[in-house]
């Protein structure tokens, strides 16, 4: 548990800092038009990232596609998600849906 | 503190309260499943306040990755608020650097949407930023807490039905983040590095391998395609 701790303190430090020496800087400095562009990549690359192995590789194996709920159960999610750009709805049907395919 | 500004601040932050109570509610479920304990769940929406990266830190400890690899992918997730200081920077540049750092802490991704679509008109005042910033940090630790009493209180089956709750965030989140094309090259790119290491027993480096290289392989894409559409609106106007 002291683990998790220094890892919950570390990463609430990291991104305090991220944001105020981003601040503090923005004031005095622009920084180059190349890192704000990479930087508006980085979210869905690690979204991707981890949603990957989520979803085709639940527990590390591969399973059949018919055979995996979550994978199948994340169709309808990501239509909902992509029609309503709602996170709350999203997150309801994809539970809901999730619950009864794995049924 | 004057009134005016203090009130002005508490409209700006309810729209992000509304959003703000029922996610983080979410996230203290998905935090007790992933058998955490109530008060580090708690913990984590007061220390590190930031949505997607949360619920991916809790996903990571659950996963048992190293230490390093957790703490380097969660700070990767969060580098892009480094993307919002940049563009907020002159707004305050008024400001004394004390009152700065205190107004940074709130920064999450809704905060600085509704602070940067007012700017330009009206400069923020810090009592009116800091007001809606701790009134949306509020929010967020007090459906945290609201949360993880559910959690703890949710007999197994509804446990095991809610951990779709957490892809199911990053779908929409994703889809939400996908504004252009090269964003959806990205995110493939970043989850085929993510797939081949798991297949090869190194998930833990997964998510930050995927998530720099994704990044890259996107913006460099993206570069492509828009110097391509230049070309052909030039050639076209020609």
């Amino acid at each position: 548990m002291i683990r998790t701790l220094l890892i919950v303190l570390g990463v609430g430090l990291g991104t305090y800092l991220i944001r105020a020496v981003s601040l503090s800087l923005g004031s005095r400095v622009r920084w180059p038009d190349w890192i704000r562009a990479w930087l508006g990549y980085v979210t869905p690359a690690v979204l991707g990232a981890m949603l990957g192995p989520m979803l085709l590789l639940p527990d590390g194996a591969m399973l059949s596609p018919w055979r995996n709920p979550a994978l199948l159960a994340s169709v309808p999610t990501g239509l909902v998600a992509w029609r309503t750009k709602n996170l709350l709805w999203t997150v309801a049907c994809g539970v809901v849906c999730y619950a009864v395919i794995a049924r | 503190m004057d009134r005016v500004a203090i009130r002005q601040g508490l409209q700006d932050a309810a729209p992000i309260v509304m959003a703000y109570v029922p996610i983080a509610m979410t996230f203290g479920v998905i935090a007790i499943q992933c058998r955490l304990p109530f008060w580090m769940a708690i913990l984590i929406s007061v220390a590190v306040y930031a949505g997607g990266a949360q619920f991916m830190l809790v996903s990571l400890l659950a996963s048992g990755t190293p230490s390093a690899a957790v703490v380097g992918t969660v700070l990767l997730v969060n580098l892009r608020h480094a993307l919002y200081g940049t563009a907020l920077g002159p707004v305050f540049s008024t400001w004394s650097e004390t009152k700065r750092w205190i107004a940074a802490f709130g920064l999450t991704d809704e905060v600085f949407a509704v602070t940067s679509g007012r700017w330009s008109d009206t400069p923020p005042t810090p009592a009116r930023q800091w007001t809606l910033s701790f009134t949306c940090y509020a929010s967020w630790v007090i459906g945290t807490v609201a949360g993880a009493a559910i959690g703890r209180a949710a007999p197994g089956w509804l446990a095991h039905d809610l951990s779709f709750a957490l892809p199911a965030l990053f779908l929409a989140l994703l889809v939400l983040s996908v504004a252009r094309r090269a964003h959806l090259v990205a995110s493939l790119v970043g989850a085929g590095i993510a797939l081949m290491c798991t297949w090869f027993h190194a998930g833990g480096m997964g998510i930050a391998l995927g998530g720099l290289i994704g990044a890259t392989a996107g913006m460099v894409v993206g570069h492509s395609w828009q110097r391509q559409a230049g070309r052909r609106t030039v050639d076209e106007a020609g």
